[in-house]
């Protein structure tokens, strides 16, 4: 305590000025006040067109209402998932677009990170506030020590299967991929394959690596320089992955693009898909009597009992060429405040990154019995890489869907070891020619 | 009056002034003259079209040029040249193989059709029918529907479980239900696919092919085809011997511009299987949307999508020389 002997004037007005300086601040801080120099300004917000419809409308509304309140005039476009990648490269080009740019599934921090804004302080402050972030998180944004995005949600991909046909067959719920195998080769006889996309889509390339990972398969090492698919697991992989076509599929996986798994559970063929709650919501919306015997389980364990989730990452980053880059700081901040509502007018799809919103029950999926085993999923989440980070010759690897074409030449009945030999060829060629760069 | 004016020359003075002014008349005569204003004339109309091909097409395409032999990609402001390496990088991708060879088979297989359902089409169409200006009106939406919307209901019609075409095949006998093994998977199966692909291109196409043909049957007169038929020509001979010689030059322009428009078409095949199964449809420019848009490497996608310019150039060759012919 301060010796009141001790206390002057000036001494007073410059521990009372940074008092009240604090308290403003603090206040300002727990309000969630954006600073008055943003006022006036525009932002512009491009991102995917959700798959929960309503979401895009609650999104809309809520980026309205904050430019409302701070005198912000805020702008979001929605475009088509897939066409991201394409509009980035044409406002990294022109040098002019949009101060917010969302990534989705495909995260191309690490190919951008010269052109966006190093925003690890809000990335900093925002996990400070919420206990942190989950561990898959950082490496999504984090490019020689910084962070050039905020992680905003991801995707999960669980197993979907239908209850009222495994307990007719007597089969037990497929919390492994072997008793997932089982179902299928039971169940496709009566008229209920199984499916996974064999073909050059977003849900083929998580699907295929949550099965890889949870057999112990990697892709690439911690550094992310290391390729590691040449191995006794990836071949074990692609064994199954066969053997599971063979005995539980048809051949239309060959042709399927991501919504077609979620059509195949409605229309009540499907005895159990790998897939995002979409499929479970459009069932909900489309087939009630299939919709009430679909159960949501865990991701199925790998013959050694691991279990890898690979979801779909999702990622907002400002580009370096905005003029209201402070505006679009105080948006990314006031959003993740929000992480939660977000989630509920989802319908529980997106998933947090941050700690503090895992406390159970969480919001949609915390409430419905069905849904509540996602909340065990942060665990086990991974993203393209595992267990390595995101790197810019993964980005290469996963756009050019080399993992499910290796899939899809074992299912075609391609020698294990030529589908090795190809595999390997490609990702060597893509990690040489990146280490060259 | 003086003499030698009654004479018909000019006064001496004046005749000073006459000789000593063509010097000066002579220099402002080149602009001044028909010929030259006829040419300053004619340039000026044609500055436009110049312009609009050397900024909107020899523009980009030097910079392609330039993205071919640099490591330009998309996040990375600065390139280096690089010389050939994107194009030897290319040619090392057993991929880049696949897709040349279906980009070969789309082409040829789509011309075939386009050209036998195209003449066929534009001879239906020259016949006179009631309601005639309405079907040439109607053929041709398939060619002005915005692709993506007429590729997704495509996308519909293949789908592998709700397939119209498959369940109209199977209620009249043809093949058997989901799930037999007659029932096929248009898009999933890799011959299928990628007929299923040219089969769409064909269809948005193909009123194009007649439109262009049957403006050419309407060009030739009347009185050369009763002459043929007074002569004992049959329908064929007509044809090949008559109508054909006569339309070649639009036939020629037809043909170079299908070839351009199927060879470049990323629409269908990207938006009905990206490719795939397994690159059994990949064409060169959906591999080179792939590798330099979505992955990155502007420069390696761009020299996937110059190996298209020595498919063209056969074509485009083929076409001018047969032209140039016809002048003589």
């Amino acid at each position: 305590m301060m010796d009141p002997s001790t206390l002057n004037r000036r001494k007073f007005l410059s521990v009372a000025g940074a008092g009240v300086a604090g308290g403003s601040l603090l206040t300002m801080l727990d309000a969630r006040q954006a600073p008055a120099q943003i006022r006036g300004t525009t932002l512009r917000i491009l991102q995917w067109s959700h798959f929960i419809p309503a979401y895009d409308a609650w999104f809309d509304k809520f980026a309205k209402e904050w430019g409302d309140k701070n005198g912000v005039k805020v702008r979001v476009d929605h475009i088509p998932h897939l066409e991201l990648p394409a509009r980035m490269a044409a406002e990294f080009a022109a040098g002019a677009g949009h101060d917010i740019i969302h990534n989705g599934s495909s995260i191309l921090t690490r190919l951008y990170y010269k052109s966006l804004v190093d925003i690890s302080d809000v990335f900093g402050s925002v996990g400070r506030k919420y206990g942190g972030w989950i561990p898959a998180a950082k490496p999504l944004v984090e490019v020689e020590g910084r962070q050039y995005g905020v992680p905003m949600f991801y995707i999960l991909l669980p197993m979907l299967y239908r209850k009222d046909l495994f307990d007719a067959a007597g089969l037990k719920a497929p919390d492994t991929w072997e008793l997932a195998r089982v179902a299928a080769r039971t169940l496709k006889p009566k008229g209920h394959p199984t499916g996974i996309q064999f073909s050059q889509c977003a849900d083929a390339n998580l699907n295929w690596r949550s099965l890889l990972f949870s057999f112990g398969g990697a892709e690439a090492d911690a550094s992310g320089d290391n390729i590691l698919i040449d191995s006794k697991e990836m071949r074990e992989a692609l064994r199954f992955a066969k053997a599971l076509f063979d005995e539980g599929m048809t051949a239309e996986v060959f042709s399927w693009d991501d919504a077609s798994d979620n059509r195949f559970l409605a229309s009540g063929i499907g005895c159990w898909i790998h897939d995002a709650i979409s499929a479970y919501r459009t069932t909900e919306d489309t087939n009630p009597p299939v919709f009430k015997n679909t159960v949501i389980g865990l991701e199925p364990a790998g013959p050694a009992g691991k279990r890898v989730s690979v979801a779909a990452a999702n990622v907002y980053m400002i580009w370096k060429f905005s003029k209201n880059q402070q505006t679009a700081k105080e948006f990314l901040t006031h959003f993740m405040d929000n992480d939660l509502a977000g989630m509920t007018q989802s319908r529980g799809y997106n998933m947090p990154y941050l700690e503090a919103n895992y406390k159970k029950p969480m919001p949609v999926i915390g409430t419905d019995p069905k849904m509540q085993i996602l909340q065990d999923f942060p665990k086990i989440v991974a993203f393209y890489g595992y267990p390595g980070p995101f790197t810019t010759p993964i980005q290469e690897v996963v756009n050019l869907y080399v993992l499910p074409d290796m899939f899809t030449r074992a299912a075609r009945g391609h020698a294990i070891e030529d589908v090795m030999k190809w595999g390997m060829g490609e990702y060597r060629r893509i990690y040489a020619k990146h280490k060259r760069a | 009056m003086t003499t030698a004016s009654l004479s018909g020359g000019p006064e001496p003075a004046a005749r000073a002034v006459a000789v000593s002014t063509p010097v000066r008349s002579a220099r402002r005569a080149w602009w001044r003259t028909h010929s030259a204003q006829r040419k300053v004339f004619g340039y000026t109309l044609l500055a436009p079209a110049a312009l609009y091909v050397l900024l909107l097409v020899g523009a980009p395409f030097l910079f392609s040029l330039w993205l071919a032999v640099s490591d330009a990609n998309v996040g990375d402001p600065v390139a280096s040249f690089i010389g050939l390496e994107n194009f030897r990088a290319a040619w090392e991708m057993d991929t880049f193989w696949i897709a040349f060879q279906n980009s070969i088979v789309f082409l040829v297989v789509a011309a075939i059709f386009k050209g036998l359902l195209g003449t066929s089409l534009a001879f239906l169409l020259l016949q006179e029918f009631k309601g005639k200006k309405l079907i040439r009106g109607l053929v041709v939406i398939p060619f002005t529907l915005p692709i993506a919307i007429s590729v997704l209901s495509w996308k519909w019609m293949y789908d592998s479980q709700f397939s119209v075409i498959n369940w109209a095949l199977s209620r009249v006998g043809l093949i058997g239900g989901y799930g037999s093994e007659s029932w096929p998977i248009w898009l999933g199966q890799p011959h299928l696919a990628l007929a299923a692909c040219i089969a769409v291109n064909v269809w948005r196409s193909f009123p194009f092919s007649a439109i262009v043909l049957l403006a050419g049957f309407t060009a030739v007169p009347l009185e050369i085809i009763d002459a043929a038929k007074v002569d004992g020509c049959t329908f064929m001979q007509r044809f090949r011997h008559v109508v054909v010689p006569m339309i070649f030059p639009i036939l020629m322009i037809g043909f170079l511009f299908d070839t351009v428009f199927t060879l470049s078409d990323l629409s269908v095949v990207y938006l009905l299987t990206q490719g795939g199964p397994a690159n059994a449809s990949k064409i060169l420019p959906v591999l080179a949307y792939q590798v330099g848009i979505q992955a990155g490497n502007l420069g390696r996608g761009a020299a996937i999508a110059l190996f298209l310019v020595p498919l063209l150039f056969p074509a485009l060759f083929l076409v001018l020389r047969s032209l140039k012919r016809r002048e003589w």
